[in-house]
């Protein structure tokens, strides 16, 4: 800001009015002129002032009143004031001071101070000016960036309910198995997710999957997972096989469906998912599992050690020649399995330590006997406590299936887990 | 993401001075990888001394960083601890990485 900012002159005597106004004049700034303080306020009241000159001693309201109303009054602009007071009294400029004022001039005036006063009065109407064009940019983009993010937040809340609209429902049990399930993301979508449904007849397929990373990128990619991995062949399934000629479609065996997966999933990035995926074979009584990547799944059987099913495997789209567990074990009623993510067991503390297999173990052993859906529940809030809080910082899921028997040749096996892995077949095994 | 490099025989030492390979720190692992390829460096030895642990997306970027290698040169890997042999086990990558006990070994292979 140069010269020539509008300046409110406010005096009772005439003669040094027209004396400092001529000054001002020649300066360059405009004057506008009052004789007493009430005067003077009602001109900065009504909003054109923002620099006052004015005399102390008037009637009506002295200066150093004008001063306190201005104050008292809190503008949205800065109103700097000069109070003009008499030689040598101290005690005024204290007071003056009280009242807000910014600067005095000594009377009588000298040309040069004067010029020199108002110069520093318009520096700081410029800094103040400036910084409230800053504030006011500055509340304008905070603005434009609270509603972007709600937008982003309202479009993260919608795709969460999209995702957890795919996930099984919470009641399902089909032919002879029951099944629940936690999925808790680490933002609002997650990248894990898995399913259970009937594959034929006497099959029934389930799976749950981790694709690495989170956020967006994994959570769209496990959406569209989720409608690839469907028990309906004619979608071209990676889990069945369709012929078109004769109409009829074959279940795959897990085995194969993790290949065929293997191989329409190879990315250009890094991008990549974990999968277990199992067939249930109610006829045989006999569950089928694949794991690919994945954290082993856990066998809970009723007076048994929990056990740790398979030996592990690469995970799906790293590598072409994909190499991975698959293993047969026999279920009897009451069998329960526990697929999860390895945000369960790889969940830290405040120490930085992790929740760990081993304390999954103990938690399945020592509450084998809780009914499916409060042992995930405890289960979930054992991991939350043991994180301090659920904001998990990688998606926490879990699916337990449990085998009821509806439906099932019930047939009576000797195994146990401690013999598991002679079930374990290794595909290089295998062919 | 700081690497520490040295020379033995006529392959390029890499050390990793960070202890997690996770998300966060993932894509800088697989860039800088990626730039010792392209400057040239046909084998790679990556230490792995100072790494205690590897999530998913640490994984996926140090096999990113193999396929950028390609054929035309080799990435291999020494002196890693337990749990990140562990982890490789688990998801079989031990079977797509050579794994040496010490730098000197993996640069001798290479030789």
């Amino acid at each position: 800001m140069g010269h020539g900012v509008k300046i409110l002159l406010v005096d009772d005597d005439p003669v040094a009015r027209s004396i400092h106004s001529m000054l001002l004049h020649m300066q360059g700034h405009e004057v506008v002129e009052a004789a007493d303080g009430e005067l003077a306020w009602r001109l900065v009241e009504e909003g054109q002032i923002s620099f006052v000159v004015s005399d102390w001693m008037m009637p009506n309201l002295a200066g150093v009143d004008l001063c306190r109303r201005i104050r008292a009054a809190d503008f949205e602009r800065y109103v700097y004031v000069i109070l003009c007071t008499s030689k040598g009294a101290k005690s005024d400029l204290i007071e003056g001071m009280d009242a807000g004022a910014d600067d005095f001039l000594v009377k009588p005036i000298s040309p040069e101070e004067f010029r020199v006063k108002v110069r520093a009065g318009e520096r700081v109407l410029s800094l103040q000016q400036g910084l409230a064009d800053k504030n006011h940019e500055l509340a304008k983009i905070n603005a434009q960036l609270h509603s972007a993010h709600r937008l982003v937040e309202d479009d993260l809340k919608a795709a969460a309910w999209m995702q957890q609209r795919l996930l099984p429902l919470l009641t399902q049990h089909a032919h002879g198995v029951r099944c629940a399930w936690r999925l808790q993301p680490s933002g609002y979508i997650a990248g894990d997710i898995f399913n259970l449904f009937p594959l034929d007849e006497n099959e029934i397929g389930f799976y749950l999957l981790d694709v690495c990373g989170h956020g967006v990128p994994a959570a769209m990619m496990s959406v569209t997972l989720s409608m690839v991995l469907t028990p309906d062949a004619t979608q071209g399934s990676p889990l069945k096989r369709y012929d078109a000629a004769t109409g009829r479609s074959q279940v795959l065996s897990p085995e194969d469906a993790v290949h065929e997966l293997n191989r329409r999933f190879q990315s250009r990035d890094d991008r990549y998912f974990t999968i277990i995926y199992g067939v249930f074979n109610i006829r045989s009584s006999t569950l089928r599992f694949a794991q690919a990547g994945h954290p082993s799944p856990i066998l809970v059987r009723s007076k048994q050690e929990p056990a740790i099913l398979g030996n592990g495997g690469m995970p799906i789209g790293l590598w072409p020649e994909i190499e991975f567990d698959c293993f047969d074990i026999s279920v009897t009623l009451g069998d329960r399995i526990l697929l999860y993510s390895d945000g369960v067991t790889e969940c830290v503390n405040g120490h930085g330590e992790a929740f760990g297999e081993g304390r999954l173990l103990a938690y399945l052993r020592e509450q084998q006997s809780l009914p499916l859906e409060e042992l995930l529940t405890c289960l979930l809030a054992e991991i939350t406590l043991w994180h301090g809080n659920s904001e998990f910082k990688d998606d926490v899921s879990l699916l337990a299936i449990e085998i009821t028997g509806e439906g099932i040749l019930y047939r009576s096996s000797e195994s146990s887990p401690a013999t598991q892995q002679s079930y374990n077949r290794r595909r290089s095994d295998a062919i | 993401m700081q690497f520490e490099e040295s020379t033995i025989k006529n392959a390029l030492v890499v050390r990793v001075h960070e202890s997690r390979i996770v998300a966060d720190v993932a894509p800088q692992f697989k860039e800088g990888l990626i730039a010792y390829v392209t400057s040239g460096n046909k084998n790679i030895v990556l230490d792995l001394s100072e790494v205690t642990f590897i999530d998913s997306s640490g994984l996926g970027a140090l096999i990113g960083s193999l396929k950028a290698v390609g054929k035309d040169g080799q990435l291999v890997l020494c002196s890693a601890r337990d749990a990140v042999v562990n982890m490789l086990k688990l998801t079989r990558m031990d079977k797509v990485f050579h794994i040496f006990g010490t730098p000197e070994e993996a640069a001798s292979a290479l030789s």
